[in-house]
């Protein structure tokens, strides 16, 4: 199924939750920040959390800025 | 020379914002350095406690180490909302900010203008009314207008922060005369952001009355970050003093500073 991810489609299997996205993407370790179709997700629902098709995902990090 | 920061940086002296008592009165952005690895070293020559940083989606293809891994743990984040060209867009990031445990405080940028990146000061004030009511310790990076810098400090912002001259410029103090009247006129802090190129730039500020100053691009673009770093830490501390001191008065003409009598040729 096809969800969309910072603005670009991804596909993904289906029954993945938004921790396993993440974790497939090698970023759990980075501390992220997930808005899940415009709300923010806290990340303790990360794992509880199974992404839908169309579903619109954000996923940000801090960078060095002014 | 450690003896001239210490003195500046008495407690007497430190800077109240959002509850806090800052004793270093230079803050840091975090951008355009050369590596993570060199950001802890110029916070340290710095001196500086609070430091900006920005939220941007991740780059999948190339996944860089989180900046807040680089930054010590007692610093006070300020992230910005760079990147937001409404109010509502500065409001969205600043939630997601705290959503990531950044704490409270936020610097609002909005800006349309990608030429001079110069702030939005309606939508500014705008997000900062709305931040406000959410318990936001909000730093609203503005161009320096004294209707606006009341309106937003009338919305509650902690401290006012005008631009010097257009971001990453080093230009210095281009607004100069603007800046000054707000230091006259508001009675939040207002801390010079954005243009400051040189220490003595920072100095400057500092010596007209400005509470802090802000600056990213005069250090992380520096032949040498750290030394830099050490300048401004040195140049605002200087500046704090002159400030306080109470300059003396400037005059057109000559006034002798050596005595008028007693020369050699008097008889």
């Amino acid at each position: 199924m096809q969800i969309v991810v910072n603005g670009e489609a991804q596909e993904i299997s289906r029954e993945c939750t938004v921790f396993q996205l993440l974790q497939d993407q090698a970023v759990t370790l980075i501390a992220a920040v997930v808005e899940l179709n415009g709300t923010i997700l806290k990340q303790e629902h990360w794992p509880s959390t199974l992404l839908q098709a169309g579903d619109r995902l954000e996923i940000l990090v801090f960078m060095g800025g002014g | 020379m450690n003896d001239i920061i210490e003195n500046a940086n008495t407690s007497d002296d430190s800077l109240l914002i959002g509850g806090v008592h800052l004793l270093s009165r230079l803050f840091l952005g975090t951008g355009k350095f050369s590596s993570h690895e060199i950001v802890p070293l110029v916070l340290e020559a710095s001196g500086t406690q609070v430091v900006t940083m920005a939220l941007r989606r991740i780059d999948w293809k190339n996944p860089q180490e989180n900046i807040l891994n680089y930054l010590p743990k007692n610093t006070i984040l300020l992230p910005n909302t760079s990147g937001a060209r409404t109010a509502d867009e500065a409001v969205r990031i600043a939630r997601l900010a705290q959503a990531a445990g950044c704490g409270n405080w936020v610097k609002i940028e909005v800006v349309q203008d990608q030429r001079y990146l110069l702030p939005d000061n309606w939508e500014t004030l705008r997000a900062t009314e709305q931040l406000v009511k959410e318990g936001f310790v909000v730093l609203p990076y503005m161009s320096p207008d004294l209707s606006a810098a009341k309106r937003l400090q009338d919305a509650g912002a902690a401290a006012i922060m005008p631009l010097g001259a257009p971001i990453g410029s080093n230009r210095g103090l281009q607004t100069k005369e603007l800046i000054r009247i707000l230091i006259e006129e508001i009675s939040v802090p207002i801390i010079v952001d954005a243009g400051i190129g040189r220490p003595s730039e920072a100095a400057e500020a500092m010596e007209m009355g400005a509470a802090a100053v802000l600056v990213n691009t005069a250090i992380a673009t520096a032949g040498d970050p750290v030394l830099m770093a050490q300048a401004f830490r040195l140049a605002v501390a200087a500046g704090r003093l002159g400030y306080l001191a109470g300059p003396g008065e400037r005059r057109v003409t000559a006034e002798a500073s050596s005595p008028l009598t007693g020369f050699l040729q008097e008889v």
